[in-house]
């Protein structure tokens, strides 16, 4: 009942936005009256067919809500979100779900100390690699993500993020990750994790950005002969007016052994036009971990090609031919997705 | 021939316009990069020594803004969009606009921290000038 009530109040504020001055721009959310605050959201609908086993499957994958806002020095950000609200399968494992649990997405409090320091506590994107910053379908180049956004390091941390900023022609951003408690909202993290401690470096020169980011955390659910993992992910991307190239690679290992000997890809995107980009990316890992976004994930190869149409920024219908080298799973993804 | 080139690249130069990034007066102590400039109005640079930076846009048509943004922040429209779409999703918002460079000067003039930008030919000495392009 209170998702309801929530929803409602989302349309009521909604509604009472639109009474306002300030024009709506698609993708840039509604302003609250006078209220620093902004409201938006996002959703994104997907249709996949395996043409291995011939499966198809169709989700409603995310409808969230996003709210933010500042003050002075403190800024806040809130996102709730139906996972996976519809999913209707067709095949060997054919089914229809309805999932209307809403999950804490992020939820964290900055406070800008200085022009160098921001200081965050909550639930946010763990800040690893660049695919992980924004990983919604929308503001990605393709409808699926690299096995590197999800098998290599928890996506989202619970705790503090240490954030420093220097600039002077070029930009360097280190954070430090600290997590020593359960994840608010655990039920759509990659690894269940109760600690996270992880540091990233960033270099940046105009449209070259290069990353390191290291870090260990404890598996709260136990899915390795050990609880402790450690993982380092190198991470680059090149972004001009009419091209963008990045690439992650990483690896993850216990005491015992590499749970995660490697696995990266290179990912191309050209921008013929702002509303017409073809992508292509080749994806390659070596894992001996599942987990419950990935399960059964071995050793792969990917070829992945697609195309995004972008009537308007915010606005995504993306296709894209997956084809793997071991798993039998080669399929076409057709996604629509928009950010408001 | 070199005679009328030199004429011809003469009286480009002398119709070319001439704009400025101008702050306010309270950061006079204070140089700015190109390379500087285009973080604050990225909102990437938010705060100088305590000062909160507010830079203030012309509105999305404009031809300084227009200028300004091909010139000083090196961006494309498309690119700024999908920049500030990025960044909603990150809970930040884009520098405030106003509809004339009247209302540029008299924001800067008024609020500290604040940084716009306008013909050079309108700054005033109310106004502190620290980047200047002409196009």
């Amino acid at each position: 009942m209170y998702r309801f009530i929530y929803i409602l109040l989302i349309l009521a504020i909604i509604v009472q936005a639109d009474e306002n001055d300030d024009k709506y721009v698609l993708g840039e959310g509604y302003k609250l009256g006078s209220l620093p605050m902004y409201i938006g959201g996002y959703l994104s609908t997907d249709y996949q067919h395996n043409t291995d086993t011939k499966e198809d499957v169709f989700r409603v994958n995310d409808i969230a809500f996003l709210s933010y806002g500042s003050h002075s020095n403190f800024s806040y950000m809130a996102e709730i979100e139906f996972k996976e609200l519809y999913v209707k399968a067709w095949g060997d494992h054919s089914k229809e779900e309805l999932n209307s649990r809403l999950y804490i997405e992020r939820f964290y409090v900055d406070y800008t100390l200085d022009e160098e320091y921001i200081f965050r506590l909550g639930k946010y994107n763990s800040p690893v690699g660049y695919w992980n910053l924004t990983p919604i379908n929308v503001l990605r180049e393709t409808t699926s993500s690299p096995s590197t956004n999800y098998i290599i390091y928890p996506k989202y941390t619970s705790g503090l993020d240490l954030m420093y900023s220097y600039y002077n022609g070029y930009e360097l951003n280190v954070d430090l990750l600290l997590q020593n408690n359960e994840d608010l909202d655990a039920a759509y993290n990659n690894f269940i994790t109760d600690k996270h401690f992880g540091f990233g470096i960033e270099f940046t020169d105009n449209d070259f950005s290069l990353k390191l980011n290291g870090g260990d955390f404890h598996l709260k659910e136990k899915i390795l002969e050990y609880e402790d993992v450690y993982y380092a992910l190198l991470s680059f991307k090149y972004d001009t007016e009419r091209f963008k190239i990045m690439g992650e690679l990483g690896t993850q290992f216990c005491e015992t052994k590499s749970t995660v000997p490697y696995s990266g890809y290179l990912q191309g995107v050209y921008r013929i036009t702002e509303k017409h980009l073809p992508v292509i990316r080749f994806e390659s890992h070596n894992s001996d971990i599942t987990n419950k976004l990935s399960p059964n994930i071995e050793k792969d190869d990917v070829l992945i090609m697609g195309y995004t149409y972008r009537p308007m920024y915010p606005v995504a219908l993306k296709a894209e031919y997956q084809v793997h080298s071991v798993r039998r799973e080669n399929k076409a993804v057709f996604s629509f997705s928009v950010l408001f | 021939m070199m005679k009328i080139f030199l004429f011809f690249i003469l009286a480009v130069a002398l119709n070319a316009v001439e704009y400025a990034v101008i702050a306010n007066k309270k950061l006079d102590n204070y140089s700015f990069s190109k390379a500087k400039i285009k973080m604050i109005f990225l909102k990437k640079h938010k705060i100088l020594n305590g000062t909160e930076l507010v830079p203030i846009n012309l509105e999305s048509a404009n031809s300084i803004r227009n200028s300004f943004e091909s010139n000083v922040l090196n961006m494309s429209k498309n690119r700024i969009k999908s920049f500030w779409t990025k960044e909603h999703y990150l809970g930040h918002r884009p520098p405030l606009s106003v509809k004339s460079s009247k209302s540029v000067l008299s924001f800067v003039r008024k609020i500290d921290g604040a940084i716009g930008y306008v013909l050079l030919s309108d700054a005033d000495e109310s106004v502190n000038v620290i980047y200047k392009w002409s196009e």
